[in-house]
């Protein structure tokens, strides 16, 4: 939590989802109004329940140029790699270490960390063992027995939930303090929330974090439609008619650093973190609390870390995955704290989809570029706000925050709640 | 760092389901004794892969460890253990979340891989997949596709979060971790740091894992990373003898239950240890090599001892991540030397309870935590088991033939994962805090 003397900054930002491969793209996307969601083409939907969703249409080698590389990471990994590369190429940091004679290298390599938020892993690398047990009919034995003559050396290494975080490390001689966060949808957002707790305990003077997923593939989108969770098209969160969320998939990233060594290498600055909340309600893996419980405290302990009150927020960027549950609560939670005096509520997921481990972190690389243009893009697909709400301050189109200062809310199964302010 | 005035954090509770054994004691006792727990995989026919041994958890019974039923239907073999696990430790530490203070509680786990059932991805193979097995989505729309939302709740990455903070009503802070055989130690230093910046005032941290499954062990076939000693169960596992030849793979969770120090003493808790350092750092060397010279370990290692203030001549006794590799053994045996020049030949008690237990990758740096604060309060070092013969890369002073008593003021537990994340965790003697 927040040591009161050093402030910690963003200078460097990357990101990649169905509405674009930088923040302009994407940021044009959520001015447009127009949804990047649609028909998916990974496979033929023609006969699925759910026909859409907010695909990545960027080319692999576009993303990640390096060929050999693409043998030994996922789908999921390129987007995490491409965000995080792109954040650490505009935060400069690199580049600063490049110029630094050759023997204080090392000691900048060990006092750069990395902090990743994983989806963790994806139903479809198994289905590299499904000829095997047609070879083996079925038979445990025999499955052994065709193992490497089956499946690539590499499974593992492919599919390790800590890619992320390997390649890029690697690939940026980062060596400082790390982690891989795999926390569902709250894995993103805990990765920033990780690094300004760890800049500010003294364990780095510079953190890159990022989040990556790709969870739209077949299981995910047959069970979250059978658990309920799923709509036939964009999202709309916070509306009467709202029946569930879409995948979208992607990645983002920031760069964290002390606002003084940021200064004094003349880095751009996007923004300012300025504190955080994080709590479960414990209800198990799929249930919420109906009276916003955890919203509510998650929204408090991050005004108190930031030392805000909620007459300071100019504007919160929501959850809103467009379910009716979570929508709901995560309204009655944010009214728990402002009562009648809400700052305007805006949400991307209707946009770009819901990303889940790299949801929270996306929603804030574009909460910064909202703040940094006075201008909160509207919820596109937002037709009439539910009464259930009451008097709930979203809106179809964009307004201005009422402050610099904001919220990104970010929730996930296993009861999870996260909150992160900012400002510019 | 350790110049800051900082929170001081306590370890009250343990709890462990391990190959050796289904509760804390259990698992000491075989450690001290050096009993392996490998043997032929029972669980399931391995007899065709190319290692048909792994130390599996025994004579665990699910219903009688997690007696919530609702719960026990949403848990994994893993997460079954770490709820076993974290009861224990709970019950040890005399102290649970109760609804006026489970806001101020934690958790934080180091969680394994998301690891398909081989009953599950049969189910798909039977419904979806075309003459040559080949992946066929619209299988899964015939109605009689008997796919279950609950075996889909259990594969979610932070399904164990989710049933250990229902299961104990914790509602505070709560994440959860995974760098490989890392993550266990990282977690336990994820909440040692929430709890010096003072977000929660009473954690429950570790870790769980099971990949004794079809294709957990698949994985680690394929990569040639386990010892193909199948003739030999009990003595595969053997870290830095000359004649290693990979890991055993193992299953099982351990945590801890970490309290501020002065309200551990407010209530007359007893204490095994301080949690007093933690040190991460990134190898970023390549992902499943150890970098020969240790650069990357060294660094957590160092990181550790100054975090908790502790030198290098406090440091009594060292659990090792010791795999049982070639290159993991060697590597970690490099950055000792490097860190502990003059004490590692002859001083510091050193040994690698995976001689034992096997590694129990996301779980091992959690349950080798729990060992270190054991070891402080028995003065006593347990056994690397199964040493015969000598490597002149890993000439450090082991716990060889039986467990090495004295007093241990300070020990470290060192966690390396694939991926090169290091993690090293320092814990000091209460009586060394008084004094």
């Amino acid at each position: 939590m927040k040591n009161a003397s050093e402030k910690i900054v963003f200078t460097g930002s990357g990101i990649v989802c169905g509405a674009g491969a930088n923040v302009n793209d994407i940021w044009n996307v959520l001015e447009s109004g127009e949804t990047a969601v649609g028909p998916y083409t990974q496979w033929d939907g023609e006969n699925w329940p759910v026909k859409v969703a907010a695909e990545v249409k960027e080319n692999n080698r576009t993303l990640v140029p390096d060929r050999k590389l693409h043998k030994t990471i996922s789908r999921t990994d390129m987007f995490g790699i491409y965000a995080a590369e792109q954040a650490i190429e505009n935060s400069g940091i690199l580049a600063q270490r490049d110029a630094l004679p050759e023997d204080k290298q090392g000691g900048f390599n060990d006092r750069t960390g990395l902090i990743v938020g994983s989806g963790g892993g994806c139903y479809q690398s198994n289905y590299d063992y499904l000829p095997l047990i047609t070879e083996a009919k079925g038979e445990l034995h025999d499955f052994g027995k065709e193992l490497s003559n089956q499946v690539t050396p590499m499974w593992l290494l492919k599919n390790l939930p800590n890619n992320v975080l390997c390649h890029v490390g690697i690939r940026g001689q980062l060596k400082g303090t790390n982690a891989c966060i795999t926390n569902q949808c709250a894995s993103g957002i805990m990765a920033v929330a990780e690094s300004a707790s760890a800049i500010w305990n003294g364990e780095a003077d510079r953190i890159v974090a990022a989040g990556h997923d790709s969870p739209f593939e077949p299981e995910m989108v047959y069970y979250y439609h059978k658990l309920g969770l799923m709509s036939d098209e964009a999202p709309k969160p916070f509306d009467k008619e709202r029946s569930g969320t879409v995948f979208g998939e992607g990645a983002a990233s920031v760069v964290l650093e002390k606002e003084e060594e940021a200064k004094a290498r003349g880095a751009e600055i996007l923004g300012e973190f300025l504190g955080f909340g994080c709590c479960s309600e414990a209800t198990g893996v799929l249930d919420l609390s109906p009276d916003g419980d955890g919203v509510q405290r998650a929204i408090e302990q991050a005004l108190d870390d930031a030392e805000l009150s909620p007459s300071d927020i100019g504007m919160i960027c929501a959850h809103g995955n467009g379910t009716p549950a979570s929508d709901l609560t995560e309204s009655i939670g944010i009214r728990e704290v402002f009562g009648e005096a809400i700052p305007p509520v805006t949400g991307f997921k209707w946009a770009y989809g819901h990303l889940i481990g790299a949801s929270g972190i996306a929603d804030l690389v574009m909460t910064l570029e909202a703040l940094k243009r006075e201008m909160l893009p509207g919820i596109g697909t937002l037709a009439k706000v539910d009464s259930a709400m009451g008097d709930f301050p979203v809106s179809s189109s964009s307004t201005k925050p009422a402050s610099q200062n904001a919220l990104v809310i970010c929730r996930g199964f296993g009861g999870m709640n996260v909150v992160l302010a900012v400002r510019v | 760092m350790a110049s800051k005035e900082q929170r001081r954090i306590a370890v009250t509770g343990i709890g462990l389901v391990t190959p050796v054994g289904n509760s804390t004691e259990e698992t000491w006792s075989a450690l001290k004794a050096g009993k392996s727990g490998a043997g032929q995989i029972a669980s399931f026919d391995a007899s065709g892969f190319s290692t048909t041994i792994g130390a599996e958890v025994k004579g665990f019974d699910r219903e009688k460890a997690v007696p919530d039923k609702k719960l026990l239907k949403f848990a994994s073999r893993s997460h079954a253990f770490a709820l076993a696990a974290a009861a224990e430790a709970l019950a040890d530490a005399g102290v649970a979340p109760r609804p006026e203070d489970s806001h101020r509680w934690g958790l934080t786990v180091g969680a394994g891989m998301m690891s398909v059932a081989y009953d599950d991805l049969k189910v798909i193979h039977d419904y979806a997949t075309d003459e040559n097995g080949y992946f066929d989505a619209d299988g899964m729309l015939n109605p009689d596709f008997p796919g279950n939302p609950v075996n889909f709740c259990r594969w979610q990455s932070n399904a164990g979060l989710g049933l250990l903070t229902k299961q104990f009503g914790i509602r505070g802070y709560a994440t959860s971790v995974h760098t490989a055989c890392a993550s266990g130690g990282q977690a336990i230093g994820s909440a040692l740091k929430a709890m010096r910046r003072g977000q929660c005032d009473r954690m429950l941290a570790g870790g769980f894992d099971s990949m004794l499954n079809p294709i957990g062990i698949s994985g680690f076939c394929l990569l040639g990373a386990l010892s193909t000693d199948n003739e030999n169960p009990t003595g595969a596992s053997r870290p830095f003898d000359k004649s290693r030849n990979g890991f055993v793979l193992g299953e099982g969770a351990g945590f801890l239950v970490l309290e501020d120090w002065e309200k551990a003493k407010e209530r007359g808790a007893n204490i095994y240890a301080e949690l007093a350092g933690d040190g991460n750092s990134l190898s970023a060397y390549r992902i499943t090599d150890s970098p020969p010279d240790g650069n990357g370990p060294i660094q957590a290692i160092q990181q550790a001892l100054g975090d908790a203030g502790v030198s290098v001549d406090e440091i009594d006794y060292i659990n090792a991540h010791g795999t049982s590799t070639q290159m993991n053994d060697r590597s970690e045996c490099a950055a000792m030397k490097a860190v502990f020049p003059d004490r590692i030949h002859d001083s510091v008690r050193v040994s690698s309870t995976k001689s034992s237990m096997g590694h129990l990758i996301a779980a091992a740096g959690a349950v080798e935590a729990a060992v270190c604060c054991l070891a402080i309060r028995d003065s006593v070092a347990p056994i690397n088991a199964n040493h015969g013969e000598f490597d002149p890369d890993c000439d450090v002073n082991l716990v060889l033939g039986e467990a090495k008593p004295g007093r241990i003021r300070a020990a470290l537990s060192n966690s390396l994962g694939f991926g090169g994340s290091n993690s090293s965790l320092v814990f000091r003697n209460p009586e060394e805090v008084s004094a």
